[in-house]
């Protein structure tokens, strides 16, 4: 029996039942539509605190109700991924930008202002100048903070100690004096570990060195002013040069030396100095990762003779597509997520605060440097007054235009030929502001 | 001829058509960033590297570099092959150990590579360091004089092991006959290498040449995980000037058309060797 009723039901009958059903279904009147579902937002991220993200989109889209789709891709292949995506037109709502990329991806349409999105621009009352101003271009903001962070300028106090110094250099000079004590002390061959390889980091390098000799890259019309001699970047590369092949504090390897070797060297022990991201002290104070930890301390980042301890601050932020943008329910929902990230969520600023306690990423928000928690996570291994007070002193890249990815492979060799000697550092910089002027004048 | 249809339309999807288009992107301005700008610009994209310094050091370079490896290759799978040819005991075991370098990847090897290079924990420093040559540690790379020979030595032994297998097929073609014949003819061993074993061989150092002529040209991995082009210029090859136009500063016309004169450049090469070594043959 069993046998004959399946053959009465057969491949013929079940189409034809399920064609009748479907076509039943979708008869007008006869089936009352599904109530509207909230259509699903796509958020695209570089492969960082990925089980952080995936926990605060959960928390969000069972606030809101909702849901989004999440992916993300490696730091290194980022940038020219999402240009792809852009230009293929693949669905994006929000997305991790950095400060690097803005102008380029403003400026061909990709992402889209924020800043008519009140429930946004309302933190900016409590976020550093600098963070506001990396996430600005031609005067509109583009999203909101997810992590900030700035190079500072770190001493192994042992070290320092041992050489019969009470304190860190407060000049490019001064480092220069004690470190020459330390080579004849023997406590270091080479005592400033300086990052010069060609990757991503070294434009964060150059810039900090060319502030805080007093000095700036480009104008505020855009113009490189690199090759005025009194705008601080001949004289900065003048002083690497010396300190790599004059004095020899600096390890002529420094041209291969990429940022995340350097602060292996550096917590090896193999040095007295270092130039690294802030982010990195928890690092280097870890004793399950450092060979000098509890001796790192931070000093205010040395000048040069007409500088200042400025540094340079860059940007990672959420930002908004502008396929988002285009329909209005898209937008807010969008403006609602990046809120949640880098806004308040639950009226706290939870995921910037996730993000410090988690990897130590630093945040753009003021109000949490008075956090108890994070003052007591900084306290057991920095002092938080001085991480605030350079913060303070942080100023955004000038060489982000819609050039820059251009530009700054060729100015990344010209500071290091002029540190391997095969130009002089004001011919090295005048080839780099030839380029620039050149680019600026093809955009 | 229906029965190759799904086979022509695939190759026409993914061979044909992305040569076809990039031939034709490569007469346009097409910058990633500047999608509403892509003029129609002839062959300018092909005449300004004519006159492009940053170009002709890449060119310069790129010879340089695949003049020492293919050239250091050759001699090195010569002589290895010549070895391997002999009967003597641990052959089999020699000839799997040789194979070691080509079973590696190119992207292990560069890391690996790039390990032993290192100025402060490298191996090569250490051995070094350890036998006394050096009173301190060395930068490799870093030196602009040293880097693009660090790459060559690293391409070679990769290369090496697949060049041994090339020429040593060769070897064992030559009929035992044409040894005896010179031996009774009163050839020594050294008249019986240039006029028998060398002569026999051309195939084979054909082969390796064409291959490695085209891989020494076309590198890229050793270049993007050891150097990225530096330091300063040092690295600055062909294929790393091609990928930063193209994927860093994402002009894809310009890039396009570095890439059709890499190729040409590569068959001109290759149809050269033909006519030279195959000729002979």
């Amino acid at each position: 029996m069993l046998k004959d009723k399946t053959r009465r039901l057969g491949r013929r009958d079940f189409l034809r039942y399920s064609a009748a059903g479907a076509g039943a279904l979708m008869a007008p009147g006869l089936v009352r539509p599904a109530k509207a579902e909230t259509a699903a937002l796509t958020m695209h991220t570089w492969s960082a605190a990925v089980d952080t993200v995936q926990s605060h989109l959960s928390a969000f889209t069972k606030e809101t109700g909702i849901p989004v789709n999440y992916g993300n891709s490696p730091w290194a292949q980022y940038r020219e991924g999402m240009v792809a995506k852009f230009v293929g037109g693949a669905p994006l709502d929000a997305m991790w930008v950095s400060d690097s990329w803005l102008p380029e991806w403003a400026e061909a349409g990709w992402i889209a202002p924020v800043d008519e999105f009140d429930s946004l621009m309302k933190y900016n009352a409590e976020a550093e100048d600098f963070c506001t101003d990396s996430m600005t271009y031609g005067g509109r903001q583009y999203g909101l903070t997810y992590y900030t962070d700035y190079m500072a300028f770190f001493y192994d106090e042992a070290k320092l100690k041992e050489a019969g110094f009470d304190a860190p250099p407060e000049t490019w000079d001064e480092l220069v004096e004690q470190s020459l004590v330390m080579k004849e002390k023997g406590i270091a061959d080479y005592p400033m570990m300086l990052a010069m390889a060609q990757e991503s980091w070294l434009i964060e390098f150059i810039s900090t060195l060319v502030y805080s000799h007093g000095g700036r890259l480009v104008d505020d019309n855009g113009m490189a002013v690199m090759q005025d001699p009194k705008e601080g970047a001949v004289e900065a590369l003048s002083w690497v040069v010396d300190a790599v092949n004059k004095h020899e504090i600096v390890s002529p390897a420094c041209v291969e030396t990429g940022e995340l070797a350097g602060l292996k060297s550096f917590a090896a022990g193999n040095h007295a100095f270092a130039m690294v991201a802030k982010y990195r002290l928890r690092m280097l104070n870890d004793p399950e990762q450092s060979q000098i930890a509890g001796n790192v301390k931070q000093a205010m980042m040395p000048q040069g003779p007409n500088g200042s301890h400025a540094t340079v601050g860059w940007m990672r932020f959420h930002g908004m597509s502008a396929q988002a943008a285009q329909d209005k329910e898209r937008a807010e929902n969008a403006a609602k997520l990046i809120e949640w990230f880098g806004g308040k969520a639950d009226g706290a600023y939870t995921f910037q605060k996730l993000l410090f306690l988690d990897i130590g990423a630093g945040f753009g928000v003021k109000p949490l440097f008075e956090d108890p928690e994070i003052r007591a996570a900084y306290d057991s291994y920095g002092d938080v007054d001085m991480i605030q007070a350079q913060q303070a002193l942080a100023r955004k890249k000038d060489t982000v235009t819609p050039w820059f990815g251009e530009w700054n492979d060729t100015n990344g060799s010209a500071w290091q030929s002029a540190i391997l000697g095969n130009v002089d550092p004001a011919g090295a910089v005048k080839k780099s502001a030839d380029l620039w002027n050149e680019l600026k004048d093809s955009y | 001829m229906l029965f190759l249809a799904p086979v022509m339309a695939v190759l026409g999807a993914v061979a044909v058509f992305p040569i076809a288009y990039s031939l034709y992107i490569s007469f346009f301005s097409i910058k990633l960033t500047r999608p509403n700008r892509t003029p129609f610009v002839g062959l300018k994209n092909y005449t300004d590297l004519l006159g492009d310094e940053a170009f002709w050091g890449a060119v310069w370079r790129t010879v340089s570099f695949s003049l020492v490896s293919v050239t250091a290759i050759a001699f090195i799978a010569l002589l290895v092959s010549l070895l391997l040819n002999q009967e003597f005991r641990g052959r089999r075991i020699l000839s799997t150990i040789l194979l070691v370098p080509w079973a590696i990847p190119y992207v292990a090897n560069a890391l690996m590579w790039k390990w032993i290079y290192d100025s402060s924990y490298g191996a090569l420093n250490g051995l070094l360091y350890q036998l006394d040559f050096i009173d301190k540690y060395m930068v490799w790379l870093g030196d602009q004089d040293k880097t693009l020979f660090l790459i060559a030595n690293a391409f070679v032994w990769k290369e090496v092991p697949l060049a041994t297998i090339l020429l040593l097929v060769s070897l064992k073609s030559i009929p035992s006959d044409l040894y005896a014949a010179a031996r009774v003819d009163g050839a020594t061993v050294w008249q019986r290498f240039v006029h028998v074993t060398l002569p026999a061989m051309k195939p084979g150092f054909m082969l390796v040449m064409i291959y490695e002529t085209m891989m020494a040209i076309r590198h890229f991995d050793l270049f993007f995980i050891l150097t990225e082009g530096g330091p300063g210029s040092a690295s600055h090859v062909l294929s790393w000037h091609i990928y930063v136009e193209t994927f860093r500063n994402l002009s894809f016309g310009s890039g396009a058309a570095m890439s059709y004169l890499l190729a040409i450049a590569t068959f001109a090469l290759s149809y050269l060797f033909i006519r030279t070594l195959g000729r002979k043959i």
